[in-house]
């Protein structure tokens, strides 16, 4: 314990001091340049139409605030990243809790199949996008679901509808998380004595009883992790937006509409696109932390 | 918690202090000039080209490319933020120069008074100058570009005759828009069943084959066509119909409301041609309609509408000559025989706006020819710097070793070519020289569209809503250039 006391500060340093390099001296200029008139190699002041002398000459106030909330494009990016969100988050839950269960209850060869599950997790996130258009644009609509084979209308042409995309990409995501959040669940269940199960079942509790009134009510750790991550993920899902449709058809989340901005005015309004990253950043926040509070609040101690 | 929050301010400003601290000392950068090139495709050879300047000169040349397909202004500005700022760097068109202009990053290139590179600058012809008003010139054309419908010369010797070939291209370019949609339809015919049908093209008469050929046996469809590329239905084609109306980018960022709306007319004539386009489509497993299938990028991306007429599977592939390279890929037999017909549109004589005497039968004869990319001087370097700038851009496009690597090594097309002597070694290439050398060349007025107009939002608007519905009406022609008006005026 001393010695943790005495090296406290060499120790931390290190890490503080990457920590204010690479995250938060960029958070802060980040929320300075939503204020000014950022124009990303320059500082434009409005007032003379030119580049501003200094940075304070370039302070607009709230105007790119409020510039953003008058974007339709910004405002349909939000509502569509809130639908989307919640649509994901049942999804990837769903689909972890249902292999946790599973690899947990099987007893033979159970790490390949948590392998297996977790393997789409390594791959990256463009990747994952055009490996998922292909199977959108041929599997499904070309082979899987044509009229010749299982005619499933509303599987075919996924990427060309804002609401099917809606599902495509959560099911491009369950893919991807589901494996990881089962890692998550897994430890979660194994650290449920068998005790309980075992009291119950000489109650004569069914399976289904004793799912939600034990395994429910002690994984609530777990849930509080998961929809954290699966919240924040949906949020801020980026990469695989761009490669699945690239907001084509109306399928444009919150991430790339902030990367677009600056493609979408001439010349590029940093400013704006920054505002509408704070604005972003304050949406994850507020709506995470509230789950965590509530999520925290159901967690019992046995 | 106070100490550990005092700690963390210290090192933020230490930090900071050290971000703007560095360069204050004017130390040697390591080179005389440093040269940003936005095109990735030739960065091996561009770099070759800068050891040469080099190893003639004694001046240090820093070079960077950026990677192919990458994106060529966030890498820039990220450039552009640095100490050690590019001395020439690159503006793609009219779109970008705002940016750099507002930021003071470009120097107006007419400033300069003496000198050989003055007299180059004055020399670069009015058209192809990088100007907002006309009267100043912000870069040096990397070189000029064209695009039209390709076509493959045996495939035209196959449908109507080895020795009919050069005699058809021509009348094909001269031909009026109703001739050119009676070939296609007659063309598309003859792919079902083949017969000796006869065709007029301007006014003259020429007779399909009476039986398919070895590359016409592959035909499925009249136009290989990329549906999920809203840049070239959108950016490309969309801009033929422009030049009814704008004869050059300044004339269409200058336009006031009175003159978008006389676009009406091309606009119209525009969907109509591409209504025709799209309705007779070669697919890479058999005929294709238009529809949902058309626009997944799956099966009408770039490499696929490449792959579809390299197979010669379609007769007309619109492209441009960048497009060379791609297709020699695939065949580099068809590459060596390509040439470009125009993209034609149904106008009338009244939607012909320009008074400069340019008539319908000009513009269906004519194909774009434009300056994809400028070399722009840095005015934040200093004047030094700025003068070896002068002097590399002027070695580049005058002395023989830097005309060599433009024409020989970069296969460009100079923008000072003489079209009398010039030849580059490529088939698309040459054909482009072919209508500098006849003045049949239109403009890029789309450049200077509001941003992202033509693509992004007209070409995204005929995706989603259009190219994926079957049939179009005379109503849709209506809706998709009231778009187009509305959203440019919108926009501007």
């Amino acid at each position: 314990m001393n010695f943790y006391k005495k090296w406290f500060w060499p120790l931390v340093i290190p890490s503080l001091l990457l920590f204010t390099m690479v995250i938060l001296y960029p958070f802060i200029m980040g929320v300075v340049n939503s204020f000014l008139a950022w124009r990303g190699t320059y500082y434009f002041d409005p007032d003379t139409g030119t580049r501003a002398t200094s940075m304070f000459k370039s302070f607009v106030g709230f105007a790119n605030y409020k510039e953003a909330f008058q974007d339709t494009r910004f405002i349909s990016a939000l509502v569509y990243t809130v639908k989307y969100t919640f649509i994901a988050v049942i999804f990837v839950n769903v689909a972890a809790l249902a292999l946790a269960l599973m690899v947990t209850k099987i007893t033979k060869s159970s790490g390949i199949y948590r392998t297996i599950f977790f393997l789409p997790n390594m791959l990256g996130g463009l990747a994952l996008g055009f490996i998922w258009q292909f199977i959108f644009q041929i599997i499904f609509t070309d082979i899987l679901f044509s009229p010749e084979a299982l005619y499933l209308p509303f599987l075919r042409y996924m990427t060309q509808d804002s609401t099917k995309a809606l599902f495509a990409l959560a099911m491009l995501n369950t893919w991807q998380y589901a494996g990881y959040m089962m890692i998550i669940y897994v430890a979660g269940l194994n650290n449920i004595s068998a005790d309980y199960y075992e009291a119950a079942s000489i109650d004569g509790a069914s399976y289904w009883y004793s799912f939600r009134k034990i395994t429910i009510p002690m994984l609530m750790p777990s849930f509080t992790i998961v929809f954290f991550m699966t919240l924040a993920n949906s949020f801020k899902l980026l990469d695989q937006n761009v490669a699945l449709t690239d907001g084509e058809f109306g399928t444009r989340l919150l991430a790339m509409q902030i990367l677009r901005t600056v493609k979408d005015t001439a010349p590029p309004n940093y400013g704006k696109a920054q505002a509408q990253a704070v604005i972003f950043f304050i949406l994850v926040a507020g709506i995470t932390l509230t789950q965590v509070a509530i999520t925290k609040r159901k967690e019992v101690e046995m | 918690m106070k100490k550990s929050l005092i700690v963390v301010l210290v090192l933020l400003m230490a930090f900071s202090a050290s971000v703007f601290a560095q360069g204050a000392g004017e130390a040697d950068k390591g080179y005389d000039i440093y040269v940003y090139n936005s095109k990735g495709e030739n960065a091996a050879q561009f770099a070759a080209m800068c050891a040469a300047y080099e190893a003639e000169t004694g001046i240090r040349v820093k070079n960077f490319s950026i990677g192919s397909g990458q994106d060529h202004m966030e890498t820039l500005r990220s450039e552009m933020n640095s100490r050690q700022m590019p001395s020439i760097f690159s503006i793609q068109s009219l779109k970008e120069l705002p940016e750099w202009k507002q930021g003071g990053f470009v120097l107006d290139l007419n400033t300069v008074t003496s000198g050989d590179f003055a007299k180059m600058v004055a020399a670069i012809p009015q058209g192809l100058r990088l100007s907002s008003d006309g009267k100043t010139s912000y870069g040096i054309p990397y070189n000029v570009e064209g695009y039209g419908f390709i076509v493959d010369r045996d495939m035209l010797s196959e449908l109507f005759g080895p020795s009919k070939v050069d005699a058809v291209l021509l009348d094909i370019k001269a031909a009026t828009y109703e001739e050119w949609e009676t070939l296609v339809k007659t063309i598309d015919a003859w792919i079902t069943s083949p017969k000796a049908t006869s065709v007029k093209l301007n006014g003259k008469s020429y007779t399909l084959a009476s039986s398919k050929g070895k590359l016409s046996k592959n035909l499925n469809g009249v136009f290989a066509v990329m549906g999920a590329e809203k840049w070239t239905y959108g950016d490309h084609f969309i801009n033929v119909a422009l030049n009814a109306v704008l004869t050059s980018e300044t004339e269409a960022q200058q336009a006031d409301d009175a003159k978008v709306k006389s676009l009406k007319g091309a606009l119209l004539a525009y969907a109509k041609a591409l209504d025709l386009k799209t309705s007779y489509l070669a697919g890479l497993k058999g005929r294709a309609v238009r529809g949902q299938d058309f626009v997944s990028s799956s099966n009408f991306g770039y490499d696929q509408a490449v792959q579809i007429f390299a197979d010669s599977k379609a007769v007309f592939f619109k492209q441009g000559n960048w497009a060379f390279g791609n297709i020699a890929g695939v065949n580099p037999a068809q590459a060596e025989r390509l040439e470009f017909v125009p993209v034609k549109m149904p106008f009338q004589s009244q939607d012909i706006k320009r008074t400069d005497g340019t008539t319908v039968a000009k513009l269906n004869s004519s194909i774009p020819v434009f300056v994809p990319n400028y070399y722009a001087v840095n005015a934040m370097v200093p004047k030094a710097e700025q003068q070896k700038a002068f002097d590399f851009l002027y070695w580049m496009n005058n002395s023989d070793t830097g005309k060599k690597y433009i024409v020989e090594e970069f296969a460009f097309i100079p923008y000072n070519a003489d079209p009398e002597t010039t030849t580059v070694p490529n088939s698309l290439g040459n054909s482009i020289i072919d209508y500098m050398a006849s003045g049949n060349t239109l403009s890029a007025p789309y450049n200077g569209a509001p941003a992202s107009w033509s693509g992004d939002v007209v070409g995204l608007r005929i995706m989603e809503s259009y190219l994926t519905k079957r049939n179009w009406t005379a109503s849709d022609y209506e809706a998709i250039a009231n778009y187009a008006i509305d959203q440019w005026l919108a926009m501007k």
